[in-house]
């Protein structure tokens, strides 16, 4: 992937999407051949050189991994744990640091008003957005996301897609997205990657695919 | 095209999962053989003629000692208990959660041997009985607060880290896992992805500990050290009952308190009030709560005039070096590993009764325990009045039990072994109907609109579903039986507890050691059982 | 240093008497004092004395009430007459009075014969100071349950059949002593039906040979009199047999008292005992409580009995 590129992978359930992320974001170590994230292969680190290169990798779960039990500020500033010291996070908890970041950043997934709700207490598009704020005030390089907008309408999908792509699009970031919906792929990402039990059945530029294109390709798939 | 019809295969048939109904089998058949070593089947056990002697000890309830001077006695003596009790938990949940990081399964991933090491280094200090602890302090600091803190501390603290420990390994990985991926470190992601799930369930802990704690500070003050269960010896030597019962309801009270207080702080952390929209509101009850606690101790630690320089004084260690080197080696001779052997038998046989029997009316009684919101009056009232009931059985000292069903009872197990049944079923009473009151009550409440009966309902609709925590529940109190056998046998009521107050009386160090081994190795055992049990259960 | 803010062992305020309505009072501080952190409440630190107090405690084995009123009493009059500062320490447990002894945090204590013989060998240095003049010649009694059938009598040997408690495991005269008659008269100290019970206390053996669940049993002969002095002896307990003489109680003083507190403080307090007089009111007091007429010196050489039997029962290591 090139800086600036927003590559969305599609496929279908099982086709290794998920795995495809998680092995970039230095949780699953691959059994063959290697990866270069950011210049390094995060399964050759360790430490603090491993926490660097992972805090400039924003992941956006398929099942969010938001703590429930925390209030929204706390999960908001979970993104920036990679950069504050143990001593400040534990006394986020008590008094939240950066309440004003994590304001702005809620304010633009459109929930400002919640930020010192219980997480468990909002709804499944809610929660996807409070992930998308986590994402804004961790500011990575790499953005990965996993059907960041399943839950949500189409107006805030869009809006998120946006979010998603803008460190690729203004500081020379990337964004590798996995997507259901066609249409969103092909409105907000340059490149289109096909997954097929694993293996790269597809391989184009966004501007040269078609919408009937790539039902096409989920047609294969089913 | 036509459909082929799958041929009809053999009629289903009730099928019984092998593996419980072995379990099951086996639990009746140790419950049998126990009862048979009691002599249940061999011969009279009642001996009505005591009747009148335990008459006195029950009567004696309705008028407790009320003078004042008595009263104000006792008054200071509790806060010698809240003290001892308040310091213990302190000490214990440090202990428990430096300790919970060292055995969870978490910390040791795939390395098994390292985490069952760890998990077998518990053992030791969780094997004894804070009584126990007691005894053995008294002869290494003697008259230091510091004998009442540790004993409670140390044997809490090992079942503390285990429990934690098993708290932290069932919180979902996936949110922690998120915030490594995130570039946090492991402290930090514990911190925001796995102690805020688990946070209720360690915190109700606490408070459980805290009451355990209270109960295990007066059973120290009959072995010597102060406060309401000093008092409570003292009375109970000369057979004082009405003074017996209000030491009793003193530390009923302090149960009620810590049990009240520990369920509104738990409601709280389930489900906190809505928040503000500008600033986090600051909940004045978990405030206070917070606050409270630290306060507790902090005046704990300055009542009890608790130093940390006597535990490294020179002259703590000369006592150290002398009971170490009088305790080993361990005594080995035949006749003492013999009746160890049958002690054991005994102690095994006591801890069955005494569980099975708690279970059971734990069981019976939790229908009528358990709160139910929108009940009649009626039943609100039975309800309260079954949860206060089960606070005297566990208020009242197995020892003291002992000896009042000594009135009764011919001497034997059987004594002891109730003894501890009616004491655990005080604590496992709570434990089911709290249980039962997590349960969903969407299908008994069916089932009642179906038009069964209450208790059709509960067979159907509670039962099934209870079983589950009840075993887990009465296996864990099991455990704990097995470690207050002890206390009962160290009054003489049966079991290696004799052996051990023997062994102790006569100063005979290389026989306790040998003793506390055979302890520890007889609850690893039970603990291990319990284990299996579970996880064949589950 | 050393502050005693809360009396581990229950504390000295049993004996201190208090006005009624005060009670509610210290209660509601008391609850005030723990709710607020700020202990309020809490005894004033002893006064700190260089060479320290003279430590008394005693073996739990009489009414825990006559045992603070006793040493009360003792405590003040031993001030008063020796010029220091002495500490009533209460302790519940027979063990723990021996433990206590030995690492230095009972200094003087009234300990029964078996118990002393404990206490004196593990510290080396500890010396008896006193005895009664009953210790010379103390007796238990054995008792039995009157559906038992049997009358007073010098033969043990009917009561080998019955189920049987002793008193305390250490007790003197409600185990040692009991036994070693016992064995003398070829009834096995240990061999009762079901092994022999241990009540825990005098009291405890009373009613517990009063409800049948043990039909025998055996206890200090002076709480025996002091039951029936009473009135408060159930009838359904018959007095069976009393043993022959041995010597009991006596004052032992550790080696650390001693130093802290002079070479010749075994002399002082032998003259203190020796020198109470009847005649004397104060005297008196502390005679009567003790049950005894006077007191008398005594040495470690009358206890050799004790202590032959104590190794015969594993009792003394």
């Amino acid at each position: 992937m090139a800086a600036g590129e927003r590559v969305a992978v599609v496929g279908a359930s099982g086709a290794g999407k998920s795995t495809l992320l998680n092995v970039l974001n230095g949780t699953v170590v691959p059994t063959a051949g290697t990866v270069e994230v950011l210049g390094r292969d995060p399964s050759a680190l360790r430490g603090r050189e491993l926490r660097q290169v992972r805090a400039r990798t924003g992941t956006v779960h398929q099942h969010l991994e938001l703590t429930g039990a925390l209030r929204v500020v706390h999960n908001v500033n979970a993104g920036r744990l990679g950069s504050w010291s143990a001593a400040r996070a534990a006394w986020s908890l008590l008094r939240p640091q950066g309440v004003p970041e994590v304001r702005a950043a809620l304010d633009r997934v459109g929930l400002a008003d919640r930020v010192f709700e219980r997480t468990d207490r909002l709804s499944g598009g809610q929660r996807q957005r409070v992930a998308l704020a986590r994402l804004l005030v961790q500011r990575p390089d790499l953005v990965l996301a996993d059907e960041p907008a399943s839950a949500l309408d189409p107006a805030l999908a869009d809006l998120a897609l946006e979010l998603l792509g803008e460190p690729a699009r203004s500081r020379g970031g990337a964004l590798l997205v996995c997507l259901h919906d066609p249409a969103l792929a092909l409105r907000h990402c340059d490149r289109v990657v096909g997954l097929l039990d694993g293996r790269v059945a597809l391989d184009a530029p966004a501007t040269s695919l078609t919408l009937a294109d790539l039902e096409r390709f989920y047609g294969v798939v089913r | 095209m036509t459909a082929v019809l799958a041929p009809p295969g053999p009629r289903p048939r009730l099928r019984r999962d092998r593996r419980r109904w072995v379990w099951g089998a086996g639990a009746v058949a140790v419950v049998v053989w126990s009862l048979a070593g009691a002599g249940l089947f061999s011969g009279p056990v009642v001996n009505p003629a005591g009747l009148r002697q335990f008459g006195r000890f029950a009567s004696a309830a309705l008028s407790p000692a009320l003078d004042a001077e008595f009263l104000a006695v006792l008054g200071r003596a509790t806060l010698v208990t809240v003290a001892y009790a308040a310091s213990g938990t302190a000490l214990a949940l440090v202990l428990g959660a430096l300790g919970a990081g060292v055995v969870a399964r978490t910390t040791w991933g795939r390395r098994r041997t390292g985490w069952t090491a760890a998990r077998g280094l518990l053992a030791l200090p969780r094997g004894l009985h804070e009584a126990v602890w007691g005894l053995l302090l008294v002869n290494v600091l003697g008259l230091d607060p510091w004998v009442g803190v540790l004993a409670i501390g140390i044997p809490y603290g090992a079942i503390t880290a285990k429990v934690f420990a098993d708290l932290l390994d069932e919180v979902p990985r996936g949110s922690y896992e998120a915030l490594l991926a995130a570039g946090a470190g492991r402290a930090t992601a514990s911190l925001y992805g796995l102690l805020p799930p688990a946070a209720g369930g360690l915190l109700s802990y606490s408070f459980y500990r805290l009451e355990c704690a209270v109960r295990s500070a007066v059973v120290l003050g009959l072995i010597g050290a102060g406060g309401l269960g000093y008092q409570l010896a003292l009375s109970f030597a000369s057979l004082r009952w009405d003074e017996v019962w209000t030491a009793v309801f003193a530390l009923a009270a302090l149960c009620a308190l810590a049990d009240v207080g520990g369920r509104a702080v738990r409601r709280r952390v389930a489900d906190p009030r809505p928040a503000g929209e500008d600033r986090p509101s600051r909940d004045r009850l978990l405030t206070t709560a917070v606050l409270g606690s630290v306060a507790l101790v902090a005046w704990s630690w300055w009542y009890l005039a608790l130093t940390p320089a006597t535990l490294t004084s020179a002259g703590t260690l000369e006592q150290l070096s002398y009971v170490l080197g009088a305790a080993w080696p361990p005594a080995t001779d035949g006749d003492l590993l013999g009746a160890i052997a049958s002690a054991a038998v005994d102690t095994l046989q006591m801890s069955v009764i005494a569980i099975a029997l708690a279970t059971a009316g734990a069981v019976l009684l939790s229908g009528l325990a358990a709160r139910r919101p929108g009940a009649g009056p009626g039943r609100w009232a039975l309800g309260v009045a079954t949860r206060w009931a089960f606070l005297v059985p566990r208020a009242v000292p197995p020892p003291v039990w002992a000896l009042v069903l000594l009135f009764v009872l011919l001497p034997g197990v059987l004594p002891g072994a109730l003894a501890l049944g009616v004491y655990t079923l005080g604590v496992l009473g709570r434990l089911v109907a709290e249980a039962t009151e997590e349960l969903d009550s969407r299908p008994r409440d069916a089932l009642r609109a179906a038009g069964a009966s209450p208790l059709g309902g509960w067979l159907y609709g509670v039962l099934p579903v209870l079983s589950g925590p009840v075993l887990a529940l009465g296996l864990y109190r099991w455990e704990v039986a097995i470690r207050d056998t002890v206390l009962v046998g160290l009054l003489g009521a049966g079991g290696i507890g004799v052996l051990l107050s023997g062994a102790i009386a006569a100063f005979d160090w290389p026989a306790v050691t040998t003793v506390l081994a055979a302890i520890v190795l007889v609850t690893l055992v039970v603990d291990l059982v319990g284990e299996r049990a579970r996880t064949a259960l589950r | 240093m050393r502050t005693v803010r809360a009396a581990r062992s229950g504390g000295p305020a049993y004996g201190i008497p208090r006005p009624a309505r005060l009670t509610a009072v210290a209660l509601l501080l008391a609850l005030a004092a723990l709710l607020t952190g700020c202990g309020g409440a809490s005894p004033a630190p002893a006064a700190a004395d260089a060479a320290g107090p003279l430590r008394i405690g005693a073996i739990p084995d009489q009414d825990p009430e006559v045992l603070q009123r006793l040493y009360g009493t003792l405590a003040d009059s031993l001030a008063e007459d020796l010029g220091i500062e002495v500490e009533y320490v209460p302790v519940t447990d027979y063990a723990a009075a021996v433990s206590l002894f030995r690492t230095g945090d009972l200094d003087l204590v009234w300990f029964g014969g078996l118990t002393g013989v404990q206490a004196r060998l593990q510290t080396p240095g500890a010396v008896p100071v006193a005895q009664r003049d009953i210790d010379e010649d103390f007796h238990s009694v054995f008792v039995v349950n009157r559906d038992t059938g049997l009358t007073p009598s010098d033969d043990l040997a009917p009561l080998a059949g019955l189920r049987f408690t002793y008193g305390s495991e250490t007790s003197t005269s409600g185990r040692l002593m009991p036994a070693f008659f016992l064995a003398e008269q070829g009834v096995d100290p240990e061999g009762f039906p079901g092994g022999p019970g241990f009540s825990g206390s005098h009291d405890a053996t009373l009613s517990l040979v009063a409800s049948g669940s043990y039909q025998a049993g055996v206890l200090n002969e002076q709480v025996y009199e002091a039951r029936a002095a009473a009135g408060e002896l159930d009838p359904a307990v018959v007095r069976y047999a009393r043993t022959p003489a041995y010597a009991d109680y006596h004052w032992l003083l550790g080696p650390d008292a001693v130093e802290r507190l002079g070479a010749d403080l075994p002399e002082r307090l032998t003259d203190y005992f020796t020198g109470l007089s009847a005649d004397d009111p104060e005297d008196a007091e502390v005679l009567e409580l003790f049950g005894a007429g006077a007191f008398l010196p005594t040495e470690a050489a009358n206890y050799d009995q004790i202590e032959q039997i104590g190794r015969d029962l594993g009792l003394v290591n």
